[in-house]
């Protein structure tokens, strides 16, 4: 039967007996990965989590004890709020247009169409693209003065005047948008595109046959088979999302003034531009908090469809 | 042999047409980094010299000599302007100890030197160096932290306006000396000629220290202003502070689109395709403008000193950016490391790379500044970066002047954004900075 | 038998999808062939507002390769993304099963796996630096791999897990019945089948350790251990920056990876069907 070809959460137990008699292997599946967390994040977690607590600079780390200082500090700035909630401004939306953009793309590369190889091929460049590149090639577009975008819309006389698409709100964010979305679309694209390859084609041809119209079949049966494989897509693009941080460097650093100043961007200004690296800490740990708390509805909902789905 | 044979420098330099034996004879008693002695032998010693990436090129003059000089082996290591002290902090303290000299923003003086992060050379200085012979408007701020000195002073950054001589010959113009008649000229052909593109000023408004903030320290340094007084108190909201911002906020509606995301990479490219008639730069700006290859206003251009504003009428130098070269406090062989840095920083090798294309040193002597070597390259930058010799703007340097720049650089962005008037923003940055140096 | 009115819908909806994918083509293009163009322009010309060139010239092509040894940061770009991709699956394959089947770490293990991916690494690179120092591995490509390779885990652990879901649990089952060991299942049994699966994951991950910029910055010194886009991002400390060899360095990095990804995607997407039983 179809169904069993896609498990769910709730799978049955292994028996018990094979488990404990192998437990050493077992541990020796799971070891290499804990380890390699373990250096590469619990001990960087460990020395961030005391860094907040203390008056450190970059020369001169843990000089000073303060404890809750840099976390008040925080409390009270209210850029790094508008901050925060910038990075969840463009963490939430702009995956969704990804995902949903990045999906379309997969059903047109799915409906075998004639050179779909090459489109699929081509669809891989924006992804291998170093992501200063990334923003060097788009601000040549976005300049102002002499950048493409403003140089054909000028001389088409679609304006007068050349906008400034990364100095003037709202279009230095959408910028980073575009920007981002041209670069991580193919990303979803190319999951989803596999997933869809990898649908039972019995199920749909039966649909067909009935009668059932495309945009139904979609609907009611692509969709719900796929949404676990979408969301579980979503929400990686979500995390990675929050983390933003080489377009905005590349693009606008941060401007005009604040306006596209992202979590991670306003980390890296504190700790390697002003070396503060106690309140850098802080933020990183006030930051990951938040996006644990976002993140958690969709880890729900990813756990939910995959339960339905079943 | 000339001088700069004696000193391990590239022939090709003797061989330009300016450099007359007479001079360099002359010049070689003062100025030999080894006093009247020959040069150290250093062969089998290998010295890592770390310089900021714009200054590979001069970063390798200074190597090669060297090498020629002593015997020693120089590797050149380019690092990202903004990264200098996150590199030689995580060098020393990790103890890789990777970097033996180290070519260091002088703004960051009190920062390296607080941490620990070099080498307190006072008393070599004290027995080796005629402190005298750099420019004196430079020489301690450059090298001066908490009573001691840590190093020489290596490239003198200063701003001159450049201006477009066939634009403002378009309108009668003439070279501004006030930042009055800056504004008039900036809005006058703003006004005439921004249908075709071209501008009145680029103003460089990315949200960095080196950046906006070289807008802003010009204006203050016009207006006869300081950024701290004598006993280091910030002057912020001073008149000529104020004065400086709103002089900075009016001339940006005449500004090349758009002076918040202008940084020198499009900056530059707008002055030298003649889009932007005025731009304050570093006198390197001179050099490619006669360079065919980038530069679209070869013969089209001159430049003047910064001009001046309110009450002030001394033409001072703004010193912007300017570079030190200092032994790494992890350096394994800091003996050989500072005779690296003394030739680096002596008066040769500063001509030598002055007269070079590409390095973007700048003088740090009053001899190579006044030299005819340096007059027949770039008569016109030298004229202008006389201005030195008047005195100058200094920018903080002690160990907090990394955050206080930055701060200063947010609200000027602030400013040009129009979300703060002048005087907020220069209030706010004025009230950061009392706070951080703990007044 | 398909009537008129139903053909030429059919035939609408043909030229609709192909006019849809002209546009994604061209929207995803249009960059790169840009950088293309600016590859091709003199310095001055790069910020013209113009799309080709007005003065079309090879200095930039000719320039690069001897102003910087490109060959050297696209073998070291390429050998940690590579190496450090094939880590990555390595470590967190046979985690993700132990996880996934054998409810090894209950909840905790994987929302901890992920949680670790959350936050910026930017604070990070002080005790990662140091790390690395102690253990001889700065300035490495080693090292490099290693940091690339330890940082993918949650991602191949993500990405692997909703592969292994797929898989129906009697095949597991079966190979428990018949006495196999959990090595034999994950090694033997497992992995083959998820080959596709594993492939995908690992140029995932590649791709990552590929662009990766701050870390790579940070962690080494030398251009022998140089990565791409750090060295292409060196051009930009310049004050004078040279678009047109900007391009250059980055399309002589886009092409090969590009050919690379071009072969291994025809696993990505042959397969990254579940190999199982339908």
């Amino acid at each position: 039967m179809a169904d069993n070809a896609v498990v769910d959460d709730v799978i049955r137990d292994p028996p018990r007996a094979l488990i404990s008699g192998s437990r050493p292997v077992i541990w020796l599946l799971v070891a290499p990965l804990v380890i390699g967390l373990a250096i590469f994040a619990v001990y960087p977690f460990i020395d961030i989590l005391a860094l907040s607590f203390s008056k450190s600079s970059l020369g001169r780390p843990f000089q000073k004890w303060p404890l809750l200082t840099n976390y008040l500090s925080l409390a009270r700035d209210e850029t790094f709020r508008a901050t925060l909630i910038r990075t969840a401004l463009f963490a939430i939306p702009v995956p969704l247009i990804e995902t949903a953009l990045g999906f379309a793309i997969a059903l047109l590369l799915h409906m075998h169409l004639r050179g779909a190889g090459w489109i699929r091929g081509l669809v891989l460049l924006p992804l291998m693209t170093p992501p200063m590149m990334v923003a060097t090639a788009w601000k040549l577009i976005l300049a102002p003065s002499g950048g493409l975008l403003d140089g054909v819309l000028l001389r088409s006389g679609a304006i007068g005047q050349p906008i400034s698409f990364l100095g003037t709100m709202p279009w230095a964010f959408l910028s980073v948008a575009i920007a981002d979305i041209w670069q991580w679309t193919p990303f979803v694209a190319i999951l989803s595109y596999a997933a869809l390859q990898g649908m039972p084609e019995d199920i749909v041809e039966a649909a067909r046959v009935d009668g059932a119209s495309p945009s139904r079949i979609l609907w009611h049966i692509t969709l719900p088979m796929l949404a676990p494989t979408l969301l579980a897509i979503l929400l990686l693009r979500v995390v990675i999302a929050f983390k933003l941080f080489d377009l905005v460097y590349g693009l606008t650093f941060g401007g005009p003034g604040f306006d596209t100043t992202v979590a991670a961007f306003q980390v890296w200004r504190t700790a390697l531009t002003q070396f503060d690296i106690g309140l850098g800490a802080a933020q990183t740990i006030v930051f990951a908090i938040l996006v644990s708390v976002v993140i958690l509805p969709l880890t729900w909902l990813h756990r939910f469809s995959e339960a339905r789905a079943g | 042999m000339s001088l700069f044979e004696t000193m391990g420098l590239p022939n090709s330099l003797t061989r330009r047409r300016f450099l007359a034996t007479g001079a360099a004879a002359g010049t070689a008693a003062a100025f030999s980094p080894w006093g009247a002695h020959a040069a150290p032998s250093l062969s089998g010693v290998t010295l890592n010299l770390m310089v900021i990436q714009p200054h590979v090129v001069g970063g390798r003059i200074v190597a090669d000599g060297f090498e020629k000089a002593t015997g020693a082996k120089v590797n050149v290591i380019a690092v990202p302007n903004d990264q200098i002290l996150e590199k030689v902090t995580l060098d020393v303290q990790s103890g890789a100890n990777v970097y033996d000299v180290v070519d260091y923003w002088y703004g960051l003086l009190g920062a390296f030197a607080h941490d620990g992060m070099i080498v307190d050379v006072t008393d070599r200085i004290a027995k080796e160096i005629d402190g005298g012979a750099f420019l004196q408007s430079l020489y301690d701020p450059y090298t001066l932290f908490d009573g001691k000195r840590w190093g020489l002073p290596y490239d003198g950054d200063s701003h001159v306006l450049f201006y477009n001589t066939e634009i403002f010959g378009r309108h009668g113009l003439k070279a501004p000396t006030t930042w009055d008649e800056y504004l008039t000229a900036a809005k006058t052909i703003t006004e005439a000629e921004k249908g075709n593109g071209i501008f009145g000023a680029a103003i460089l408004g990315r949200k960095e220290p080196f950046q906006i903030g070289c807008g802003y320290a010009n204006r203050l340094c016009g207006f006869g202003g300081e950024f701290l007084d004598k006993s280091g108190k910030p002057l912020l909201d001073s008149d000529a502070s104020l004065a400086a911002a709103q002089a900075f906020l009016d001339v940006a509606p005449y500004a090349f689109p758009t002076p918040l995301e202008t940084g020198y990479e499009q900056g530059l490219p707008a002055f030298l395709s003649g889009k932007a008639a005025m731009m304050e730069f570093w006198t390197d700006l001179g050099v490619n403008a006669q360079d065919p290859k980038v530069s679209q206003v070869v013969d089209k251009w001159d430049v003047t000193q910064i001009p001046v504003g309110g009450s002030n009428t001394k033409h001072r130098a703004s010193l912007d950016a300017g570079f030190g070269l200092a032994i790494s406090a992890g350096s394994k062989n800091p003996d050989a490391a500072w005779e690296l840095v003394k030739y680096g920083c002596s008066a040769p090798v500063n001509l030598a790379q002055m007269i070079t294309p590409g390095t973007g040193i700048d003088p740090v002597y009053k001899s190579t500044l006044e030299s005819e070597e340096y007059r027949k390259v770039a008569p016109k930058v030298q004229a202008a970066a006389q201005q030195s010799l008047n005195g100058a703007l200094v920018w903080p340097n002690g160990a907090q002047a990394a955050k206080m720049l930055q701060g200063l650089a947010d609200q000027l962005a602030l400013i040009l954004d129009k979300s703060k008037t002048p005087e907020k923003a220069m209030k706010d940055t004025q009230a950061m900075w009392v706070e951080l140096l703990g007044g | 038998m398909i009537g008129t009115a139903e053909r030429t819908k059919r035939q609408k909806g043909w030229l609709a999808a192909y006019c849809a994918a002209a546009l994604v083509v061209a929207f995803f293009l249009l960059p790169i062939v840009f950088l293309v163009s600016v590859s091709f322009k003199s310095p001055d010309e790069a910020l013209s507002g113009h799309f080709l060139p007005s003065r079309p010239t090879l200095d930039n092509w000719r320039n690069t390769f001897q102003i910087i040894p490109l060959g050297q940061y696209l073998f070291n770009s390429l050998t940690v993304a590579v190496f450090s991709g094939l880590l990555t699956v390595a470590l967190a394959f046979p985690a993700t099963y132990a996880m996934v089947r054998l409810k090894i770490g209950g909840r905790f293990l994987p929302a901890f796996t992920l949680a670790t991916y959350v936050a910026p690494p930017v604070v990070a690179l002080i005790p990662l630096f140091l790390l690395l120092r102690r253990v001889g591995l700065l300035n490495t490509l080693t090292g490099l791999v290693v940091v690339n390779g330890l940082g993918n885990l949650p991602v191949a652990f993500w990405l692997l897990s909703g592969f292994i879901r797929r898989l129906p649990i009697e095949i597991d089952e079966a190979a428990w019945l018949d006495g196999a060991g959990h090595m034999t299942v994950v090694w033997r049994i497992i992995a083959p089948m998820m080959a596709p699966g594993l492939a995908a994951t690992a140029l995932i991950c590649g791709i990552l350790a590929f662009d990766e910029f701050l870390l790579a910055s940070s962690f080494s010194n030398d251009p022998s251990t140089r990565t791409l886009p750090v060295a292409i991002a060196l051009f930009q400390g310049e004050r004078l920056v040279n678009f047109g060899q900007m391009a250059v360095a980055s399309i002589t990095g886009i092409i090969p990876v590009y050919l690379i990804a071009l072969f291994a995607q025809r696993w990505l997407v042959g397969g990254l069907t579940v190999g199982g039983v339908k």
